[in-house]
Formats: C-alpha cells, sequence, structure tokens
C-alpha cells in the first residue's frame, strides 16, 4: 500500500500540483508528522502503523489548518483514512480550509483497525491505495445504554472524576477550531480546579462535539486518564443520526442540525 | 516551485516534571507555533499534561533575555558578550585567589542538560578546585 | 524509581504515600488509573485529600509530619500477621531484629494516636499491602521534604524489604523527581558529595581518576557545601561568590527573606537563566541561557530513561547555548574547554560515569535507555535489585518517630503545608509567562478548612494574612473540603504571594532537605479587598 501513496506524492509534487504532502514519517525511531517536499526522501514515509494497525494517527488536518493559514496561496496534499476524510469535509463546510486548496491521498483502513474503531465508514471517498473493510460492529454504546441509569449515571461519573483538565482532548481533535473555546469559560467552567466540575466539563464538550465529532478517536487516545470519550462522543453521533438523519462530514456543506434547532428545521 | 516551507516537527523531551514526557514541537518559519505528544513514547504514548501540551507558549516569549547584563552603578545594563564572560571570569578568578577555592558556590540545575551539570561540576571542581556544587534536588 | 513507569501497570496494589500525584507527575497518575482498571488496589495517604484519592480503595489523612508512625503501625500488623516475606528477609537483608524490636513497640492503636488514622485503617492498608504479591511504592516531596526526610524514606525501604516488594517487576520503592532534570542533574555529580554516578568526591581512586581525565594535578576530596550550607556562608562570609544557572532560590528555598539577604551579600553573584527572575534581578552578572526548545542534550527521567532533548528554534536575540556560556567562562579563567556541541560532551561524560558507559546519542533514538547501562551492548535497566540488593544486602533501620521542627501552639495554632497545582511548575519561570497556563490559574491562595474559615470569620476569596515566625505574606483564602481542620495548604508558584516566606528552613541532619511540607502558622482577616 505505501509504494502506491510514495509513488502518488511523487507525481503530485513532480507535477508542482502540490507544495507538500503532509503525511508521517519514521524518524528518531517515532513516527511523527511531516511536511514532505519537492526533493524530500520519500523512503522513510510511514502510515502510521507502529505495532498495530494505525497506533500512530496524528491529527493531520489539524497542522494542515495551521500551514494553509501561512501560506493560503498554496495547495497541499494530505494522507486521509475515512475518518480524515469526514474531517476534511466538515473543514470545508466550516470554511477552515479550502477544498480547491486540499489533495486527499486516500488509504483504507484495515479490519482489525475498523474493528477496534467501531468506524461505520473506514474508508475515505476517493481511495489512492487498499481495500475497502467492513464497518465495524458498534458495541460501546449499547454497552453503556445497557446499564441501569443509576450504574450508567456511576460509570460516567467514575470516570470523569479522573480527569486531570489537560484539554487533550480539545487540543488534538481536528474539529476544535474555536478562537474562543467555552472549556475556558469561566461562568461555564469554574477555571483552576481538579478535577474540573464534574459532569459540567466534559458535557459541555460533548455538546460541542454534536455535528462536529468526526469519530477519529484521537481525544481517546490522548486522554490521559483513561476516559472513555470515543464512547461519550459516539453516543452524542447517535442521537443525531436516530432523531436528524445527520452524520457529520457525510455530505460538504451539511452543517449540524443543532445550526438550525431554533428554527424547527432538520427534525426527521 | 519557490522555496520550501519551512515546516518542521521536532522530537524532544519535556521540561517541567520527572516524568519525562516526549513530544513534538510544530515549527513553521522559525516559530514553535505548538506541542503534539508522541505516540510511541514510552512514557506517555500520545498523551501530555496541560502544562506539556502548552509548553511551547513560552519559549519565544518577549520577557526572555536577549542579552547579556552587568550591572553599573547600582543597575542591571545590556552589555556585550566578552564583556560579561570577561568579568565574569575575571572576577571568580580573583576571588580563588584571594579567598580560596572554597569561597565560591556553584547552584546547577534540575533544567538544565546532562551535558550542562556535567560542565559545570566539571568547571568547579577542574578549573575553580571546590567541591561547592550543588542543585534544587531537594525542592 | 527502583521500577519503571510502566510497570505500574501489572502491580496488585499501589501505596501512594505524599504525592499529589495527578498534579505534580500527571502521567504516572496515567499508570495509576490503568492498574485500578486492571484490578489492582490503590492506597493513598496525604493529609490534603488529593486528587489521586478519588479513585483509592483505602484513603487515609495522616497528620502533617507522622509518615514514620503510620509506616511503623502498618509494618506492625504485617509482622503480627504474618505477611512478611521470611525468605526474601533471611536471603537478601541485614538488621532484621533491630528494626524488629521498634517496629514491634509501634501496635495500630499507638499509631494511630501519633498519627491520626484509625487502628482499623492501618490494619486495612497492612492487609492489601501485606498481602499483594505485586505491591509497588510510589512516593514524592510529601515525604522526603521533612526534617525526618531520611527517617521516612527508609521506614519506606524497610516497608518494601520486610514484605519482598524490591528487585521483581511492578514492585519497588518509586521515588516520583519533580523536575525534569533532577535525576540528570544528580546522576552528572551536582551534588557537593560525588563525581558522575555517584562515585564519591572522598575517594582517593576516584578523584585521581577524574583528575587525570580532566588534565589536572589533582582534585578536591573535601565534600563540599549544600545549598544551606552555602547560604550560611555567604552570611558569615566565608562564601564569597555564586554562580547560579537556571535556578531561583529566591522563590523556591524555605524562608525567602533569609536567601535574599543572604544572596545580597555576595561580593559576586552570577546568574544564568532564560528570564529575569527574582534571583536574576540581584545579579551582579546576568548571562542569557536558552530553553529546552533552543538546545541539544539529553535528560534523565524518574524511571532512570535517558531521553534526547533536540533543538526546535534558534535562540532568542543574543541568547547562547548554556554548555558554551560554561566553556567560555573556563577558557577565560584559564581552564581550557574545546568541546564542539553537546554530544562530544556527552561522549567524555560516558567514559567517567559507569552507569552511563554504554550510551551513546545514536543509541538514545528511540525509546532512549535507562541507566545503569555500563556497555555499548547492555539493554539497560527496568528495574534495580534484581536477584541481589545493589549494596550487598539490604539493611533494615530502626526507626523511631520523631514529631516536626516545628509544631503549632497558642500563638501559631495551624499546620501549613505547600505543594503545586495542575497548570503551574515550580517558581512559574516558564508556566507563568505561558497564557494558557496563566489564564487557569493567575494567583495563589491559601486552601483551608470551612471549619477554620467559620472560626476565623474568613469567606471563601476574601484575602488573609499568613504569618510564621519567619514573616508574613497577604493571600486569598479558598474554602475547600480537601484540607482537615487545623491545616491549611498553599501553593509555592507564586511571588506575589510567596509561601516560601514563612516555610522552616529546618532540614534534615542527613541529607539537609528542607523541611517545606510542614510548619507553624497563623491565619487573620487581611484588611485587603482587591
Amino acid at each position: 500500500m505505501i509504494d502506491v501513496i510514495r509513488d502518488k506524492v511523487k507525481e503530485l509534487l513532480d507535477s508542482g500540483e502540490i507544495k507538500g504532502f503532509l503525511g508521517l514519517v519514521r524518524k528518531n525511531g517515532h513516527i511523527a508528522p511531516h511536511l514532505f517536499q519537492q526533493g524530500d526522501d520519500l523512503s522513510l514515509m510511514s502510515l502510521g502503523d507502529d505495532k498495530v494497525a494505525g497506533d500512530a494517527r496524528y491529527p493531520l488536518n489539524k497542522f494542515l489548518i495551521n500551514l494553509a493559514k501561512a501560506y493560503p496561496e498554496e495547495t497541499f496534499a494530505v494522507l486521509v483514512r475515512g475518518c480524515d476524510d469526514r474531517g476534511l469535509q466538515t473543514l470545508y463546510t466550516w470554511n477552515q480550509l479550502n477544498p480547491k486548496k486540499v489533495v486527499p491521498v486516500g488509504i483504507t483502513c484495515p479490519q482489525e483497525l475498523a474493528d477496534a474503531c467501531e468506524c461505520a465508514k473506514p474508508f475515505p471517498a476517493v481511495i489512492t491505495a487498499g481495500e475497502c473493510a467492513q464497518p465495524g460492529t458498534p458495541r460501546s454504546v449499547a454497552a453503556v445504554d445497557a446499564l441501569v441509569m443509576s450504574e450508567r449515571f456511576s460509570y460516567w461519573m467514575d470516570e470523569f472524576v479522573k480527569c486531570i483538565k489537560c484539554y487533550g482532548c480539545s487540543n488534538v481533535c481536528p474539529m476544535c477550531f474555536c478562537n474562543e473555546c467555552t472549556l475556558k469559560c469561566n461562568d461555564l467552567v469554574k477555571g483552576g480546579e481538579l478535577p474540573p466540575e464534574i459532569p459540567v466539563f466534559h458535557h459541555t464538550r460533548a455538546m460541542h462535539m454534536v455535528g462536529r465529532c468526526i469519530d477519529c478517536g484521537l481525544c481517546e487516545e490522548a486522554c490521559p486518564s483513561n476516559i472513555p470519550l470515543r464512547t461519550l462522543y459516539k453516543k452524542v453521533g447517535s442521537i443525531m443520526e436516530e432523531q436528524f438523519d445527520f452524520t457529520t462530514g457525510a455530505v460538504r456543506g451539511q452543517r449540524s442540525p443543532l445550526n438550525k434547532i431554533d428554527f424547527a428545521e432538520g427534525r426527521k | 516551485m519557490g522555496a520550501p516551507i519551512n515546516y518542521r516537527t521536532v522530537l524532544t523531551t519535556c521540561t517541567y516534571c520527572g516524568c519525562g514526557c516526549n513530544f513534538f514541537l510544530e515549527v513553521l518559519d522559525g516559530k514553535v507555533i505548538g506541542t503534539i505528544p508522541c505516540k510511541t513514547s514510552p512514557v506517555n504514548e500520545g498523551k501530555l499534561c496541560i502544562k506539556g501540551w502548552n509548553v511551547h507558549e513560552f519559549v519565544q516569549h518577549e520577557k526572555r533575555l536577549k542579552t547579556p547584563l552587568l550591572r553599573k552603578n547600582g543597575k542591571l545594563e545590556e552589555v556585550s558578550w566578552d564583556e560579561a564572560l570577561d568579568f565574569t571570569a575575571t572576577r571568580l578568578r580573583q576571588i580563588k585567589e584571594s579567598s580560596g577555592p572554597d569561597s565560591i558556590g556553584f547552584l546547577t540545575s534540575a533544567k538544565v542538560t546532562n551535558e550542562e551539570n556535567y560542565l559545570l561540576q566539571k568547571f568547579a571542581r577542574a578549573a575553580v578546585g571546590t567541591n561547592n556544587i550543588d542543585h534544587c534536588a531537594r525542592l | 524509581m527502583t521500577n519503571s513507569i510502566a510497570e505500574f501497570e501489572g502491580a496488585d496494589c499501589i501505596f501512594i504515600i505524599g504525592s499529589n500525584t495527578t498534579v505534580a507527575h500527571p502521567l504516572i497518575a496515567t499508570r495509576i488509573y490503568r492498574a485500578k482498571k486492571n484490578g489492582a488496589k490503590i492506597i493513598v495517604a496525604d493529609p490534603r485529600r488529593v486528587h489521586i484519592s478519588e479513585v483509592a480503595d483505602v484513603y487515609v489523612q495522616q497528620k502533617m509530619g507522622t509518615d514514620v508512625a503510620l509506616i511503623n503501625g502498618i509494618m506492625n500488623v504485617i509482622l503480627e500477621a504474618g505477611w512478611h516475606d521470611q525468605a526474601f528477609i533471611d536471603e537478601r537483608t541485614e538488621d532484621f531484629e533491630k528494626f524488629r524490636k521498634v517496629v514491634a513497640a509501634f501496635p495500630p492503636e499507638k499509631a494511630a494516636e501519633v498519627c491520626g488514622v484509625s487502628a482499623d485503617d492501618i490494619r486495612a492498608i497492612a492487609e492489601i499491602y501485606g498481602r499483594a504479591d505485586k505491591a509497588s511504592l510510589v512516593y514524592c516531596m510529601g515525604i522526603t521534604q521533612h526534617t525526618t526526610g531520611v527517617d521516612n524514606v527508609k521506614s519506606l525501604a524497610n516497608l518494601a524489604m520486610l514484605t519482598g516488594n524490591l528487585g521483581k517487576e511492578s514492585c519497588g520503592v518509586n521515588p516520583l523527581r519533580g523536575q525534569n532534570n533532577v535525576q540528570g542533574a544528580c546522576d552528572m555529580g551536582g551534588l557537593p558529595n560525588v563525581f558522575t554516578a555517584y562515585q564519591p568526591v572522598t575517594s582517593s581512586a576516584a578523584a585521581e581518576k577524574f583528575a587525570r581525565a580532566w588534565g589536572v594535578e589533582s582534585l578536591s576530596t573535601m565534600v563540599g557545601m549544600t545549598i544551606p550550607a552555602m547560604l550560611e556562608g555567604l552570611e558569615g562570609g566565608t562564601v564569597k561568590a555564586m554562580y547560579v544557572l537556571g535556578e531561583n532560590p529566591v522563590v523556591s528555598d524555605p524562608d525567602v527573606n533569609h536567601v535574599k539577604k543572604a544572596l545580597e551579600k555576595a561580593e559576586l553573584l552570577v546568574v544564568q537563566d532564560i528570564f529575569l527572575t527574582a534571583t536574576a534581578e540581584l545579579a551582579d552578572v546576568v548571562l542569557p541561557g536558552v530553553s529546552f526548545a533552543e538546545k541539544d542534550g539529553t535528560f534523565s527521567n524518574t524511571e532512570r530513561r535517558v531521553s534526547r532533548v533536540r533543538q526546535a528554534v534558534t535562540p532568542a536575540g543574543e541568547a547562547r547555548q548554556d554548555w558554551w556560556i560554561i566553556q567560555e567562562i573556563s577558557r577565560r579563567f584559564g581552564y581550557a574547554m574545546d568541546y564542539a556541541s553537546p554530544q562530544a560532551i556527552f561522549d567524555e561524560m560516558t567514559t567517567l560515569t559507569p552507569s552511563y558507559g554504554g550510551m551513546t546519542y545514536e543509541r538514545l533514538e528511540g525509546d532512549g535507555l535507562q541507566w545503569p547501562c555500563p556497555t555499548s551492548d547492555h539493554p539497560g535497566t527496568r528495574f534495580l535489585h534484581k536477584d541481589k540488593v545493589a549494596r550487598g544486602k539490604g539493611l533494615f533501620h530502626a526507626i523511631a518517630y520523631q514529631p516536626p521542627a516545628e509544631v503549632v501552639d497558642a500563638e501559631y495554632p495551624l499546620w501549613l503545608s505547600t505543594g503545586r497545582v495542575f497548570a503551574h511548575y515550580h517558581t512559574g519561570t516558564m508556566t507563568r509567562n505561558s497564557p494558557t497556563l496563566d489564564a487557569e490559574i493567575e494567583e495563589g491562595f491559601l486552601e483551608l478548612s470551612a471549619e477554620d474559615a467559620t472560626q476565623l470569620g474568613i469567606a471563601d476569596g476574601e484575602w488573609v494574612t499568613l504569618s510564621s515566625r519567619r514573616g508574613s505574606i497577604e493571600v486569598r483564602a479558598m474554602v475547600t473540603k480537601r484540607i482537615s481542620v487545623g491545616s491549611v495548604f498553599m501553593p509555592f508558584h507564586f511571588i506575589e504571594s510567596c509561601a516560601n516566606v514563612v516555610t522552616n528552613p529546618a532540614h534534615d541532619p542527613i541529607c539537609k532537605i528542607p523541611e517545606l511540607k510542614v510548619c507553624a502558622v497563623r491565619v487573620e482577616k487581611s484588611a485587603r479587598t482587591s
């Protein structure tokens, strides 16, 4: 698979179609986010699989926003999986990236990763390399939903109380691009406390993930307290699907129904 | 094609607590713009605390010291490196000669690298001739 | 740490004492959370209800400065119940009998009287720790920053040896080192009594070895001064000059008014730092060094792992590499140094430092290496004391309880402890210049219990005057359940409300660590309103 990606990137760079390719590289004995530019050695390219598939994924779209802001005239290619592709569509929708300046280089996820992620669509719209895996079976939300209310409440409270307020969930999230963050608004979540006010801190973020979360799972992987954040946001996403028939990033230009809720639109 | 964009991710080790987390500093055109935890680090496995996530913020802070300062007429004034270094070396030499090597004390640092710690204790012991070297291990 | 960070996940029991882990060592808290999920029992003992206590199976709130009593009580129960590891004691330790006698005289009821933890809780801790297959001890400055710091640590070592929890995976005695490279500064001989890798300066063989390598005739074999001794020397006039590299004693050390006075007496004060700290403001010469992001080198973390530091950006203005500054001063002083890079320094250091002997920059790529790593084919060491305790036999110490240097009285009726908050670090030189961290917590505070607040007529957020025998400061009150009645706590990061104006410089007779974790204070309502 990686040879196909390398060839594609080489072609894009050589043709001058792109200024650089935002992907991953093996260096210093680790896998690192990297901007490949013309003349760069592509042999050390990585797809983010270290010990197991997809265990060294990074929020490349987030770095792409930084680059695009500094170099708005340039076109960049970026390595995308299914989740990243949903991310790109959403970032286009919210005017964070210009689709004319982005060339997605799409890879599919292997079945084991699709299963681990319980991913509904483990491949991007345009695939440069790889075979499509079957969608992963959703389990985590159902497992928590199966608990009676009091148990479910303590389940979440026991998880939230471990929070060390690193803001990593937000920092790593390719969809967290607001200039001002509600989590840092003292009136909503009192600053300086550990754990942060629970469950307000996590509920506030969950609310903001409505119509935003593209289910990449980077938040949970970044959580030093091992809080099952992905399950929480998957739940939020499932409500959106059931109630509004809305999947984040499925259709470019389609904004979250919560933006329309005042007008009683969007309901199935 | 034009000149390449100066965009790099540099793998390094945190400067705060003793966990020693590894992360990439994201550098664009000479400015450090972000921190991203290293997924394959044996210590932090792609996670960081609030201090780590924001460690890039102080690096290029406007209040960083940029010039050597020397006290003249009671006030710290900007001077050249030559003046600052000569002053320091000369005064240390004078004090060693007049009061002996053990009249000089060194505080090395839990913040600087092993190499720098090694070098300062070498300077204290081999050049000045004293074992008066300590650091904030107890703080 | 005797063991490694990742090993916590495999422990059956983790006993955390005097460590505010989620605040001061968040990524170690991660492993403790995982251990809990894997079924480990978590015990937390701390005079303050620290965040990690939220996941504790047993949490106890011992009185400040009573750790020896608590630990002796626990060991008494373990011995009585026969949960000790006699085979380990027989094969790997010595002086057990003397120790046994002291502990035998410390039944849980007696310990309870001293430390304020109920005898039942002491029994519960003893049972969980004593019966665990793999029990790990975690401690931090809550154990060490006492006039009995050495006793406290030895007591924990006793506990681990008594139960055979040493020299095997997921066990051990694990002090969490507070600064990124405090381990390295010690390993590199940044101490008055040792060269690198703890080779004693008093050993003529070591002194000769270093003298030869460094091209000097001889080196002093007299133990040098610790920080407190240097400060005393400044006051008494025996110390004339101080060279301070990247430290801020005017905020970090106990009784800072006294520290400041001492430094002001210096004929020459050289400060090399990245910001104009309170200490740098007193200097005769200030040398602008560079931060970790502007330099190459290595740091050694709390699990003895040596990791690379890599330069990401060029230094600001005329700031120079710290190694270059030292080299230039040395050269001008009359002792030639000619290193081309940090790597060249590292390569010289490893030839003189057995535990780092097998390390090279090339080998540090990837996961780094944990010392001891004596040879170029040695993989490094995950946990110490395997098969045999490093000194030969593990030495039991018979330790009796001693109270703190300063105890509460009518004039200073409250116990004060100091520590960190999650968004700041040490004297705040870096974190308070970070906009995000500054916005999270902008100023210092004094935690006190609702009961004490009511009695003193103080409401949450009001200004109070905090006084001790050393001095007094103004700070806002924070009324909280985290602290017990009769005790107060404040962070030491904030120079405007500098906790170390009031802390006690009394120190441990052996290791000279100051008693920052306990002193007697008075709190009064302040006239200040903003």
